[in-house]
């Protein structure tokens, strides 16, 4: 593990941002621990490299084995082919003896024989002897020296009569090893007995052939093979019996056996093969240590890499942080700039909707504005400032305070567009500033209208929803301009909805995309309820990707306005017209109509009774509610009395208060307007709040 | 044109009341009652007919039964529909009325 300094992160800190803390560090202290992995390959290795060396142990073991069996057996047939070298120097003997005749076979015997006899040649004794039934007889003899007596002899040579082959004994004799050999002509009853000396080192001569070069032996004559039975050995007495890797060979030897043990005297297989275990071990040793050293390094490069990323991924975290509470502070400002309530404007509903951008802090300078003023009118303001961050915000607000201020002075949209094409300044402010402006008479729903450089706003009313058709003039920033206006109605029932651009636009897509995406969604939204409807449009609009911001305002002209003179038949009319309101549309289940009814004529009532001289009487549904709205000019305020039994007049908020769900007053520039609230089922049957 | 109406039954004394009441008919229904109450002891309002009823009607309603206890006389409502029992019941006047079947 490196030491933690070297990963220190070095940030760089771009300038238009707050400079980021340095991060704690990360990375955990470097630690001297054993992987698992580390172990796992180390067992894997040397275990490999075991069975490896093992199996070339074994393999060697078994080759080294054949190789021997296969040594002996030579070294077996050279010992038994001098083994038949002196049966045929006996049989030999035995035939020319067969061949002169008894008279002259001592003599031939002495002369023919006597040149194997000597202390270099094969034997060291030699004897001829004649067996008639019970009768033996040394008929010739040759050497100086015969080891075994004459009886000892001559009860070989009777034992010989009676095999097949030649007799061979071992006999130990004054510290000399012999072997006698006796073979018999059975028939003619001749016997030919010869000692050879086994020479003092034990070795034979036979051990000088090739077969024997790779070998140590001893050769046994007889059984049990030991001490008592040794004949020849290459190695030293006190070395015996061979231990180790031997091979055997039990070969017949005349009537005997003679028993041949070996050993390797070195490896026979070969270098290769006697060095290749410890090749394999030592190369599996190495190779097991070279995988531990690569795989300590992987897995601390591995390491390395995961505290990297968790360092990384901590950066990127301090900085989303830092961005998200930067982004979070202007988007508060941005909605702190924006009316926080809309104002209660008689004769028309309102709904506004602001949604930041998705992404980054750059916040845009969308905004809406609605004013009303006068006894009947209101304005309302939709715009934009080009460019996104605090400046646009800052400018936003300057934008929305100016043309405020001039519509509370009066103008029109145009004059308000003008006097601001001469206040703000691109060069000046890096800006521009698009927006509609609008000023309308709640009344008769006529709505004049200004653009400087803003997306046109939708109507939708009478069955058509379309694109107002008007002017539009530069936007403000570019220098002075005068604005054309436009004027339409708003006729009852019909939504006018003034929005910024980040409502329509889409990456990749034509502004016109837009625009008709817009009246496809508003037109099967119209029933809605104004704010649910900008909700709702403003959702289906908005690209997954939208990373700018919208501002929304939608102005409504309710429909069922209705304009009363007053008197004391004003109640009945007002009946008549909210029971054919009621009748005309679908009233949500739960509400009763005659409660309605009753609660309209007792807030007509009342308007009368106060003294105006016109009622205003609206009656809106929506899904769940209805509301009866009942605006008077009586500059007196509503009071209830339930507690005096003889009082004559004051129980008609009473009964408001008990039927309707809720009810509340607004003062108006002249007289009041009271609304009272009716609640149904919703459709899912609960009941709304 | 709220459709009220007024039909006296002088031998029994009974005001038999229709249509709507509100505001706009209160003085003629008081005119009626006050018509009964002088001629006689008792006097019952018969509500069968009534569609709607307001404050103002209730209004008139607890004035005409003022008048007759200041009278030692008596006014009591009788077929008085479910609306107005209803209302009679919100506003607590309920139990100042003698209500009767008819």
């Amino acid at each position: 593990m490196s030491a933690p300094a070297r990963d220190r992160p070095t940030v760089d800190t771009p300038a238009a941002r707050p400079p980021l803390s340095t991060p704690a560090p990360v990375r955990t202290p470097a630690r001297r621990r054993v992987e698992p992995m580390t172990v796992a390959v180390a067992v894997v290795g040397i275990v490999l490299t075991a069975l490896a060396t093992l199996s070339a142990v074994q393999a060697d073991r078994n080759t080294e084995r054949r190789l021997l069996q296969t040594q002996t057996r030579q070294a077996a047939a050279v010992i038994a082919g001098a083994v038949s070298t002196f049966e045929q120097t006996l049989g030999t003997a035995l035939d020319v003896q067969a061949a002169v005749g008894d008279r002259r076979g001592p003599r031939v015997f002495e002369r023919e024989f006597a040149k194997h006899i000597g202390p270099t040649s094969t034997f060291v004794e030699g004897s001829l002897w004649h067996v008639r039934g019970r009768t033996v007889r040394r008929i010739a003899r040759l050497g100086p020296d015969a080891a075994l007596s004459t009886a000892e002899a001559a009860r070989i040579v009777r034992h010989a009569m009676a095999i097949d082959t030649t007799a061979v004994r071992r006999v130990e004799r004054r510290g000399r090893t012999i072997v006698a050999y006796v073979l018999a002509d059975r028939t003619r009853g001749n016997v030919v007995f010869a000692e050879r000396l086994i020479p003092a080192d034990r070795r034979a001569p036979v051990d000088r052939d090739a077969a024997f070069a790779d070998l140590d032996y001893a050769t046994y004559l007889g059984m049990p093979v030991g001490p008592s039975t040794l004949s020849t050995t290459d190695v030293p007495l006190d070395r015996l019996p061979l231990g180790g890797l031997t091979a055997r060979a039990v070969m017949p030897f005349g009537d005997n056996t003679l028993t041949l043990v070996a050993r390797p005297k070195h490896h026979l297989s070969g270098p290769l093969s006697q060095r290749l275990p410890a090749v394999f071990l030592i190369g599996g040793l190495l190779l097991t240590g070279a995988a531990i050293l690569v795989v300590r390094k992987l897995v601390g490069a591995r390491r390395r890499a995961d505290d990297d990323t968790a360092t990384i991924r901590s950066l990127y975290d301090r900085v989303d942080a830092h961005y998200g509470a930067q982004r979070d502070l202007f988007e508060r400002l941005q909605r702190a700039l924006l009316p926080q309530v809309n104002p209660n404007i008689p004769g028309v509903e309102l709904a506004t909707e602001y949604v930041a951008g998705a992404q980054g802090i750059d916040i845009g300078g969308d905004w809406y504005s609605a004013i009303g003023f006068g006894d009947e009118n209101f304005a309302f303001v939709v715009g934009d400032v080009s460019g996104h961050g605090i400046d646009t915000v800052a400018e936003m607000a300057r934008a929305r305070f100016t043309l405020r201020a001039h519509l509370l002075d009066g103008n029109s949209p145009q004059a308000v567009l003008e006097k601001c094409s001469r206040q703000f300044d691109i060069a000046t402010d890096g800006h521009l500033v698009t927006a509609i402006v609008g000023v309308g008479n709640w009344r008769t729903g006529e709505v004049t209208v200004a653009n400087a450089g803003h997306p046109l706003p939708l109507l939708a009313g009478d069955g058509e929803v379309g694109f107002v058709q008007m002017p539009v003039g530069p936007p403000l920033g570019v220098g002075w301009n005068s604005y054309e206006p436009a004027t339409f109605t708003l006729t009852p029932g019909s939504t006018l909805i003034a929005y910024t651009d980040g409502l329509i636009e889409r990456r990749n897509e034509g502004i016109d995309v837009g625009m008709t995406r817009l009246v496809d969604t508003v037109r099967p939204r119209l029933g809605l309820g104004l704010g649910t409807l900008v909700q709702q449009t403003i959702k289906t609009m908005r690209g997954p990707d939208a990373s700018d911001d919208i501002a929304v305002l939608a102005v409504r002209r309710p429909g069922a306005w209705h304009r009363f003179d007053a008197g004391p038949a004003t109640p009945a009319a007002a009946r008549r017209f909210v029971k054919a309101q009621l009748a005309a549309r679908p009233v949500p289940t739960g509400v009763d109509t005659s409660d309605i009814v009753l609660v309209a004529s007792e807030l007509v009532t009342n308007s009368v009774r106060a003294g105006a001289t016109v009622v205003d009487v609206d009656v809106r549904l929506d899904a769940s509610t209805v509301e009866v709205v009942v605006e008077d000019d009586a500059p007196g305020w509503p009071v209830r009395s339930t507690t005096d039994h003889d009082a004559l007049s004051g129980r008609g908020l009473a009964i408001v208060e008990e039927v309707a769900a809720r009810w509340s007053i607004a003062r108006r520039p002249r007289g009041k307007s009271v609304t009272a609230t009716f609640e149904g089922r919703s459709p899912d049957g609960a009941t709304t709040q | 044109m709220s459709q009220f109406e007024v039909a006296v039954d002088e031998r029994a004394c009974v005001v038999h009341l229709s249509g709507e009441i509100d505001m706009a008919v209160t003085d003629e229904l008081r005119a009626a009652v006050r018509d009964g109450l002088d001629r006689h002891d008792t006097v019952e309002l018969d509500l069968a007919g009534v569609t709607f009823l307001d404050s103002s009607g209730l209004g008139s309603l607890v004035l005409l039964r003022n008048e007759a206890s200041d009278q030692h006389k008596s006014l009591s409502l009788v077929n008085v529909p479910p609306m107005t029992h209803r209302l009679l019941q919100i506003t607590g006047l309920r139990n100042t009325f003698d209500i009767r079947d008819a």
